[in-house]
């Protein structure tokens, strides 16, 4: 999760501007290189090849709108979330996310497991650039929320793996969002209190939200978008409306299951929508 | 400022998490650097006695704190990114807040052992004196030195592991050429390995500066005041500027 200024001034609030992208990640087990690497030559030779995880993918998202995106595992999803969120640089290419970026990419991501719950959403609150007195004003209804009552104050290496995630997303789900990028956090404890966070989404996004929502359950991007945005191997194959968006995913993957592993698979016929 | 708070709540956080569990707690910040002034006095003071230095132990604990501070801080820093690599890879907010918070902390215990040293040497030595005044400023000095310094070998040591390493096997050379248990004039004769010792070494004008405030009650030379103020500003702007340069790509290598 994650909470900042603009990327780029260049955009208005809750709108998303990404042109031709570009983003690989190195595969290498130890990610970190040692300085003999960095003396006798700049990388060990031989390993997997770089991933392309961003090619040349370019979108404009307006204030408002609500987006799924969909792809199978490694389609680029998360990287795109994590490039808009700032996290992580392109290698080519321009992004640009305008007004506070609200991300939860892994929920309770920065949580102290020695401190309270009580403690953790200042803690949390501070991560997203909050100040005290603006954690304050929103500690109620975020202790509520959670529906963690006595808990709070219990440090969360006691909580079960519900609740862990529940004050995550209470506590994502209470910053003034323009922006809400959201990746796969919605399976959030039992089906009542995901209702909730749905609902609590909902009135987020009826506040003027834009909203990116990363996910494989296909009903629920079904509820919640509008527009769908099909990545495969770092590429952008289909954005559009989510009535044609999810039927071109579902062929995606039905032709993926029998095709060669490495190579993205053809796409099959022309499917109405944008074809990118 | 909206990160102050967030730097704020990363100091509780280093406070709190680093002696975790034990019964002294935070205690633990302060009985570390005793110990090892202890252990250092015990050498220096009493096996090897330098007798040559009044009142030793105080000379010596003056020149610990500082080091202990120095040292202690950037040991702390160096993997600081990787510790808290959780943060970095799932949340976008000023990194240069997690190695700052380290130092800061390290800054509190040296403060409370440094009083408490300082007050014992001025009662013993009689050297309270204006010259005192400029101790605010040579430690601010010396916050800015260690505080640049470990930025630039946190976010090196997130690139390259060895870096963590390297620091720690040069930090104990380091202590013995560093003027903390010895004067550099009695050590040597020689003009050129007096100059080496004198400003070879950037930590050797801040002990230096800050044993004259409080063992010697004087004003420290001019050259090593300008020395301290020059070497703690480019050491903070070129620490930060290479912390800035490094870090688009930490999510990635943490």
């Amino acid at each position: 999760m994650s909470r900042r200024p603009a990327l780029d001034a260049g955009v208005a609030p809750g709108e998303i501007v990404l042109e031709h992208a570009s983003r690989a990640f190195s595969v290498k087990a130890d990610r970190g290189r040692t300085l003999k690497e960095m003396l006798i030559g700049r990388t060990r030779a031989g390993g997997p090849a770089p991933v392309q995880a961003l090619r040349d993918v370019s979108l404009r998202i307006a204030p408002g709108e609500t987006v799924g995106m969909v792809g199978r595992n490694g389609a680029g999803k998360s990287s795109t979330l994590r490039v808009l969120s700032g996290i992580v640089p392109l290698n080519a290419g321009r992004v640009a996310c305008g007004g506070q970026v609200v991300a939860q990419l892994e929920l309770g991501a920065g949580f102290g497991r020695d401190f309270s719950g009580r403690e953790n959403i200042f803690l949390n609150g501070a991560l997203h650039g909050l100040v005290r007195e603006q954690i304050e004003e929103r500690l109620d209804a975020i202790i509520e929320f959670s529906e963690l009552g006595d808990f709070i104050d219990a440090p969360v290496a006691t909580y079960s793996s519900g609740m862990f995630l529940r004050l995550g997303f209470s506590i994502a789900a209470h910053l003034d969002a323009d922006v809400l990028l959201i990746d796969e956090v919605l399976a959030v404890g039992d089906e009542a209190f995901q209702r909730k966070c749905e609902a609590r989404i909902a009135s987020q996004i009826a506040a003027g939200a834009t909203l990116v929502l990363v996910s494989h359950d296909a009903a629920l991007i079904e509820r919640t978008c509008e527009r769908v945005i099909v990545l495969d191997g770092g590429e952008k194959v289909f954005d559009g409306p989510v009535r044609e968006g999810m039927p071109f995913y579902h062929r995606l993957m039905g032709t993926a299951e029998g095709a060669d592993a490495v190579a993205p698979p053809p796409v099959p016929g022309e499917p109405p929508g944008e074809r990118v | 400022m909206a990160y102050r708070y967030l730097f704020e709540q990363l100091v509780r956080r280093e406070l709190r998490q680093k002696y975790k569990g034990s019964a002294l707690g935070v205690a633990w910040y302060l009985i570390n650097p005793l110990v090892l002034m202890g252990a250092y006095y015990l050498m220096f003071g009493l096996i090897f006695k330098l007798d040559d230095i009044e009142h030793y132990p105080l000379f010596l604990m003056v020149g610990l704190v500082v080091w202990i501070f120095f040292s202690q801080s950037v040991l702390s820093a160096a993997p600081s990114l990787l510790e808290q690599g959780a943060l970095v890879r799932k949340a976008s907010f000023p990194r240069v807040a997690i190695p700052g918070a380290v130092v800061s902390v390290q800054l509190v215990t040296f403060l409370v052992i440094l009083a408490l040293v300082a007050i014992v040497t001025i009662a013993v030595r009689g050297t309270l004196d204006v010259a005192l005044l400029l101790l605010p400023l040579i430690l601010a000095c010396l916050y800015a030195f260690t505080l640049g310094f470990a930025l630039a070998v946190s976010i090196l040591h997130a690139y390259f592991r060895d870096v963590a390493p390297i620091l720690s096997a040069a930090l104990l050379p380091w202590f013995f050429v560093s003027p903390i248990f010895f004067q550099i004039d009695s050590i040597t004769r020689n003009d050129a390995y007096r100059h080496l010792l004198e400003w070879g070494n950037p930590i050797a004008p801040f002990i230096t500066a800050i044993r004259d405030v409080i063992y010697g009650g004087v004003v420290p030379q001019a050259g090593v005041l300008a020395y301290v103020a020059a070497a703690a500003v480019v050491m903070l702007l070129g620490g930060k500027w290479l912390f800035d340069r490094m870090q688009d790509e930490l999510a990635v290598v943490v």
